[in-house]
């Protein structure tokens, strides 16, 4: 009960450090859930990010992912409540009163600081997932790969991860 | 007064939702609310977008959430959140009962090993790309670089990271006053 409450709590604030979107979370989320509390191992959290781009929604439903493996339904429903309830009430807060506040000069500070912090966190993110996905060169072959496709746009990213699985599972990496 | 319904609003989000897949997701919201149908102008999806990305938490339905408030006050906010988070959390949620209670065959750990390898290459080219658009000047790019150094390869708690370098970021973007003439 106490590593649930614990586990929740770690949810919540994860999402409010989610700056720039999923992905700049990614490094805390993973040194949290796998390294501090081992609710997952690497291996399991890697898989279940992938899962949640294969599924529809926003990536950070990898928080159900992650609360399923730890405390069964009650944990999935709690990690999912605690990802996403809070930074929603604070989204519609700010929402109804944006016309007024965006024209604050530093509103307009906070707008440009904020990006690159955030692309810097994308950033990290992509090295954590690299570190725990690219194990060797067929599937650091795999990941130039599927940069090289997604940036020529032969494929849409979708089509591109059903491909790269169907692909590992024939080669048996 | 609300713009548009809250039924309507749950109809079309709750598509969203189940069809809302790969990177760039917001595209599928300006679809629905700015092409197809005369919900909101394009000034207004690009406010809300912003907003989105400038507020904590994932940014898809951060989005949810801004343009339902926009559209159905906060009842509006509420229903955009839920239809666009539950049916995708629905599906995960059998995805994940499956992966654990099945155990993973070796042929699955080889087709998760494959399409994990692609979703590295698919961060990569979509940060790389964002990167591209919203770093414009050398000083973002050295926040950027002292960011991912920190939380990346430095292992830095994130909160430690942002406390460290926002005060930084934030003193280079301070409002400047107009020079007096």
């Amino acid at each position: 009960m106490l590593d649930l409450a614990r586990m929740t709590w770690t949810f919540l604030w994860l999402s409010l450090i989610c700056v720039g979107g999923g992905l700049g979370v990614i490094p805390e989320l993973q040194r949290q859930v796998v390294d501090q509390h081992h609710w997952v191992t690497a291996r399991e959290f890697l898989d279940g990010y992938t899962l949640s781009q294969l599924t529809p929604g926003p990536n950070m439903m990898v928080a159900v992912f992650v609360g399923y493996r730890a405390h069964g339904l009650p944990g999935a429903l709690l990690a999912g409540a605690a990802m996403f309830l809070p930074v929603s009430i604070l989204t519609a807060a700010v929402a109804r009163h944006w016309e007024t506040l965006r024209e604050r000069p530093w509103s307009r500070a906070c707008e440009h600081a904020l990006a690159p912090i955030g692309t810097g966190l994308m950033a990290a993110g992509v090295y954590t997932l690299a570190r725990s996905g690219i194990h060797d060169w067929a599937t650091g072959s795999l990941a130039v790969l599927a940069a090289a496709v997604l940036y020529r746009r032969w494929l849409p990213p979708l089509a591109l991860v059903v491909s790269a699985g169907l692909a590992g599972w024939l080669a048996g990496l | 007064m609300a713009r548009v319904r809250l039924r309507k609003l749950l109809q079309v989000f709750g598509w969203i939702g189940l069809t809302g897949l790969g990177a760039g997701r917001s595209v599928y919201f300006h679809d629905a609310t700015v092409v197809r149908r005369p919900w909101m102008t394009n000034h207004e999806f690009i406010q809300d977008l912003t907003l989105s990305q400038l507020l904590p938490g994932p940014n898809f339905s951060n989005l949810a959430v801004a343009i339902g408030v926009r559209l159905g006050g906060w009842r509006g906010g509420a229903v955009g959140a839920i239809a666009l988070i539950v049916p995708g959390a629905l599906i995960l949620l059998a995805a994940t009962v499956l992966y654990f209670r099945a155990g993973l065959a070796p042929h699955a750990a080889s087709a998760m090993h494959g399409a994990g390898a692609a979703v590295v290459g698919l961060v990569f080219v979509t940060t790389a790309r964002i990167m591209g658009a919203a770093i414009r000047r050398g000083r973002d790019l050295l926040v950027a670089g002292a960011v991912f150094a920190l939380v990346g390869p430095l292992h830095v708690n994130t909160i430690v990271a942002v406390l460290l370098v926002a005060p930084v970021a934030l003193w280079m973007h301070r409002p400047r006053r107009a020079p007096r003439s």
